[in-house]
C-alpha cells in the first residue's frame, strides 16, 4: 500500500476527528481535518485527497447535500459515517454515489477494512478478468466459477450476480443496485428475486450455505461480498 | 315544547273539543225525547232520576265542560218541559221547587267532583310521565363510561323527550370552553361568544329569555356542584308553561351532575396517571443513572490506571478488555434507550421487504459471536423456508436482544436453540435455553418496560424484552413467554407474513 494517500475526513465532533486523525496516520495515510460541510468542501478542492471520510450529521449543511455537491466534481472514494438503525438514509447515500458506509460507534480496524477495500476497488477495476477470492476463482471471459478447482454450474443469472458481487468484493451493494444491474430497471422492486438468487449462489459457492462466509448480509442494505 | 307525539302534553293541552259538547247536548236530548212518554205513564219525577243517571254515566268519559253544560241543561229542560207548568220556567209546587234545588245542586256537585278527579288523576299520570322520563334518562346515563358517552346518550334522550336538538359545549378542564364544535359548523363563532358568557356568568340566555333573545338558539349553563360542565345550546321553537319549565330544569340538572361525575372521574384518573408517572420517572432516573455509572466508572479507573502507573504488559491488557467491554455495555444500554424512545414516539416505521430468515439468524449469530462461544447455540432453520416479508432490522434487534437475555441467564454450556419456520403464513422463532427460565409471577410482566426480574444478577435496564414486544407487534405480531418443562425459559415469536409472488421469474438452465 502507497504510504502517501490521503484521507480527508469531514466530521463535526473533535473527538472523532482527533481519534481517527491518530489511527490513521499510524496506519500510514496522510490526513486532512474539516469541522464543517463548507470546509469539507473546500479541502476537497484544494487537497484534492484520494479518500474521504464525510460524517452525515453535519450542523452547517446536510450531509447528504455535501457527498451530491462533492459527487457532481469528484470521482473519489467517499465512506460515510452514520449513526445506526437509519437504513433509509444509508441506501440514499449510497444511491447517491457513496463508496461505503459505516455506522457509529465502529471499530477502528472495521474502519481501515472499507477504506482499503475501497482504495483497492478503484485501483483495480478491469485489470484481469480472472478474479480469486478465497477458494473461488472466476474467469469473467471464459465465465467459468471453479471451487477449489472444481467447476461449478451457475445459471446464467446466478453468473452475473456473482462476477457483481466479486468485481466490488469489500464494498457493500445495495438491494437497489443489484437488482438494476441484474435484472434491469424494471425488476428495481422485486427483492424476493435476490433473496431466492442469492440463496441459490450460496448453495453453490459456500462451504456451509447456513453460515455464509462468501456473499455476506448487510442488514436491510444490501448484500458485501468477503475479500 | 311537545314530548313525544300523542303522550303527554297532548294530554295536558287537549282544550276544546267541540264533538264533547254535542255528545252532551244530544244525549240530553235524546232523554228527553225518551221521557216524553215515560213521564205521561209514572210522572215528571222519575225523569230527574233518568237525567240524573245520564249524567253521572256522561262523566265517566267526557271533559269537565260538556259534563257541566249536560249537568246545566238536563236541570234547565227537566224543569223547562217536566215541572208543571210545561214550557215555562215557572215552578209553582213547593215540593217541585225543593226537589228542582236539589236536583241543581247533585248535578252541579257531581260536575264538581268528576273534575277534580280528572284532574287528580291527570296530574298522576303526568307526574309518572315525568318520572318514567327521568327514570330513563338517569338510567341511560349511567350507562355512560366517559364524557363523550354521556353527551351522546343526553343529547339522543333530549332528542327523544322533548325533540329538540341539543349540543354541549364543554369546558377543557381549566375553566376553558373548547371550541371544536366550530370545526364541524354546528356552532357559529358568536353563538360560541355567547356560551362564552353564558359559562362565565351562569345565566340563560338566547331565546325566550331576556338576554341575546333575538339568536335562534337557547343557551342553557350547566350548573354543576363542584364544576361547571359547560354550555347547553338547544334550538327550540316551543314555548315551556310553569310544569314544563321545571320538568326541564330537573332533567338538565340531572344531565349536568352526570356529566360533573364524568368530569371527576376523569380528572381523577388524570391524577393516577399523573402519580403513575412520576414514580415511573424516579424508577427509571435511578436506574439509568446506576446502569450508566457503572461503565463510566469502569472506563475512568482503567483510564486513571494506564496513564498514571506504569502496569506490566497483562495487566495493561486487562485494562483495555475492561474499557472495551464497559463502552460495548454502554452503548447497548444507549441502543435500549434509543429504540424504547423510538416506540414510545412512536417513529417506528416498519419497511417491510422481502428476506431470507437465515440471513436475520445468522447476522445475530455473528453479532453475539463473543457471548455465544461459551454455549452451544444451534440454529434450526425449516428446510426450503419461504421468503419472508419483515423489517430486517427491527426482527434482527429483536431475536438479538431475546438471545441475549438467554445469555445472560444460562450457564455456560448450555443450549440455547433457535427455530425459525413458516407456518400457515406466519413466521414462527423459538428461542429456548437452559437456563433459570422465568418465575411463576415474573411471566406476567417481563415484557413491560424497566422490570427486572433478577435485579442483582445481571443488570441493565429491563427493557430488551419490551423492545422485543414493540417490534414484534410493529409486525402485527405477538410474542409469547414460557418455561419449557425440563427448565428453561421460551420465547415464541409468531408474525403473519406473506408467499413471495414469483410469477414473473424465468426458469433457467445452467
Amino acid at each position: 500500500m502507497n504510504n502517501y494517500e490521503s484521507i480527508l475526513i469531514i466530521d463535526d465532533e473533535l473527538p472523532i476527528r482527533r481519534l481517527l486523525e491518530i489511527s490513521l496516520e499510524a496506519a500510514g495515510f496522510k490526513v486532512f481535518l474539516s469541522k464543517c460541510g463548507k470546509d469539507g468542501i473546500i479541502d476537497a478542492a484544494t487537497h484534492n485527497p484520494d479518500l474521504i471520510i464525510l460524517d452525515l450529521g453535519l450542523p452547517d449543511l446536510d450531509g447528504m447535500d455535501v457527498l451530491k455537491d462533492l459527487r457532481i466534481w469528484s470521482d473519489k472514494p467517499i465512506i460515510i459515517l452514520t449513526v445506526r438503525s437509519q437504513e433509509e438514509e444509508i441506501i440514499n447515500a449510497l444511491d447517491a454515489g457513496a463508496n461505503d458506509y459505516l455506522t457509529k460507534p465502529f471499530r477502528n480496524g472495521e474502519l481501515l477494512a472499507r477504506i482499503r477495500a475501497v482504495l483497492r476497488s478503484i485501483k483495480k477495476i478491469d485489470k484481469s478478468s480472472v478474479i480469486r477470492i478465497k477458494n473461488l476463482e472466476i474467469d469473467m471471459v471464459n465465465r467459468t466459477v471453479r471451487n477449489d478447482g472444481k467447476l461449478l454450474k451457475l445459471t446464467i443469472t446466478e453468473f452475473s450476480l456473482l462476477c457483481i458481487l466479486a468485481k466490488n468484493a469489500g464494498r457493500v451493494l445495495t438491494h437497489q443496485y443489484l437488482l438494476k444491474n441484474v435484472w434491469g430497471y424494471n425488476y428495481s422492486e422485486h427483492t424476493q428475486y435476490l433473496r431466492v438468487f442469492v440463496a441459490q449462489l450460496r448453495k453453490k459457492i459456500e462451504n456451509n450455505p447456513s453460515f455464509p462466509e462468501l456473499i455476506l448480509t448487510e442488514s436491510g442494505i444490501g448484500y458485501r461480498f468477503s475479500e | 315544547m311537545i314530548i313525544r307525539k300523542n303522550k303527554l302534553w297532548f294530554k295536558i293541552l287537549s282544550g276544546f273539543r267541540l264533538w264533547e259538547y254535542l255528545l252532551a247536548l244530544f244525549t240530553i236530548a235524546l232523554v228527553v225525547c225518551i221521557c216524553v212518554p215515560i213521564s205521561k205513564i209514572s210522572g215528571y219525577h222519575i225523569v230527574s232520576y233518568l237525567l240524573l243517571l245520564v249524567v253521572v254515566l256522561l262523566s265517566a268519559f267526557l271533559k269537565t265542560g260538556p259534563i257541566m253544560l249536560a249537568s246545566i241543561l238536563s236541570a234547565v229542560v227537566w224543569n223547562f218541559f217536566f215541572i208543571p207548568p210545561f214550557l215555562t220556567f215557572k215552578i209553582n209546587e213547593t215540593e217541585d221547587l225543593l226537589i228542582y234545588s236539589l236536583f241543581f245542586i247533585i248535578v252541579i256537585i257531581n260536575g264538581i267532583f268528576t273534575t277534580r278527579l280528572r284532574h287528580q288523576k291527570q296530574k298522576a299520570i303526568e307526574g309518572e310521565e315525568f318520572t318514567n322520563a327521568l327514570f330513563i334518562l338517569s338510567r341511560e346515563l349511567s350507562k355512560a363510561r366517559n364524557i363523550s358517552e354521556a353527551i351522546s346518550i343526553a343529547t339522543i334522550q333530549i332528542k327523544d323527550n322533548f325533540n329538540v336538538k341539543a349540543e354541549f359545549i364543554l369546558q377543557d378542564g381549566n375553566n376553558n370552553l373548547i371550541n371544536t364544535f366550530l370545526l364541524d359548523n354546528t356552532l357559529r363563532l358568536h353563538e360560541f361568544d355567547i356560551c362564552q358568557y353564558v359559562f362565565e356568568n351562569q345565566i340563560n340566555a338566547g331565546k325566550k329569555t331576556k338576554l341575546f333573545s333575538d339568536c335562534d338558539k337557547t343557551f342553557y349553563p350547566l350548573k354543576g356542584n363542584v364544576i361547571k360542565p359547560g354550555v347547553l345550546v338547544v334550538e327550540q321553537n316551543n314555548s315551556y308553561n310553569k310544569k314544563q319549565q321545571s320538568f326541564w330544569d330537573i332533567y338538565i340538572s340531572l344531565v349536568t351532575s352526570a356529566l360533573e361525575r364524568e368530569f371527576l372521574k376523569e380528572k381523577a384518573l388524570e391524577a393516577k396517571i399523573l402519580s403513575e408517572s412520576d414514580k415511573l420517572y424516579k424508577v427509571l432516573f435511578n436506574s439509568i443513572s446506576h446502569e450508566l455509572r457503572i461503565p463510566v466508572a469502569t472506563i475512568l479507573s482503567a483510564t486513571d490506571s494506564l496513564i498514571s502507573t506504569k502496569n506490566n504488559k497483562e495487566i495493561t491488557r486487562e485494562l483495555y478488555l475492561e474499557i472495551s467491554s464497559a463502552t460495548i455495555r454502554l452503548n447497548r444500554l444507549i441502543e435500549n434507550l434509543l429504540n424504547m424512545s423510538r416506540l414510545e414516539t412512536g417513529r417506528i416505521a416498519v419497511r417491510l421487504d422481502w428476506y431470507d430468515i437465515r440471513d436475520v439468524l445468522n447476522k445475530v449469530h455473528s453479532e453475539l459471536k463473543e457471548e455465544l462461544i461459551s454455549f452451544n447455540i444451534r440454529i434450526i432453520v425449516q428446510k426450503d423456508i419461504p421468503l419472508v416479508k419483515i423489517d430486517f432490522g427491527l426482527i434482527e434487534q429483536a431475536v438479538y436482544n431475546v438471545v441475549y437475555n438467554s445469555v445472560q441467564h444460562s450457564s455456560k454450556g448450555t443450549d440455547i436453540v433457535i427455530n425459525a419456520a413458516v407456518k400457515d403464513k406466519n413466521l414462527e422463532i423459538d428461542i429456548e435455553d437452559n437456563g433459570i427460565g422465568f418465575s411463576e409471577k415474573s411471566l406476567n410482566y417481563i415484557f413491560n418496560k424497566f422490570y427486572r426480574s433478577d435485579i442483582k444478577r445481571t443488570g441493565g435496564l429491563g427493557l430488551g424484552l419490551s423492545i422485543v414486544k414493540g417490534f414484534v407487534e410493529a409486525h402485527n405480531g405477538i410474542v409469547v413467554a414460557s418455561n419449557r418443562r425440563n427448565g428453561g425459559a421460551k420465547i415464541k415469536m409468531k408474525i403473519p407474513t406473506d408467499n413471495p409472488d414469483f410469477i414473473n421469474i424465468e426458469i433457467e438452465n445452467e
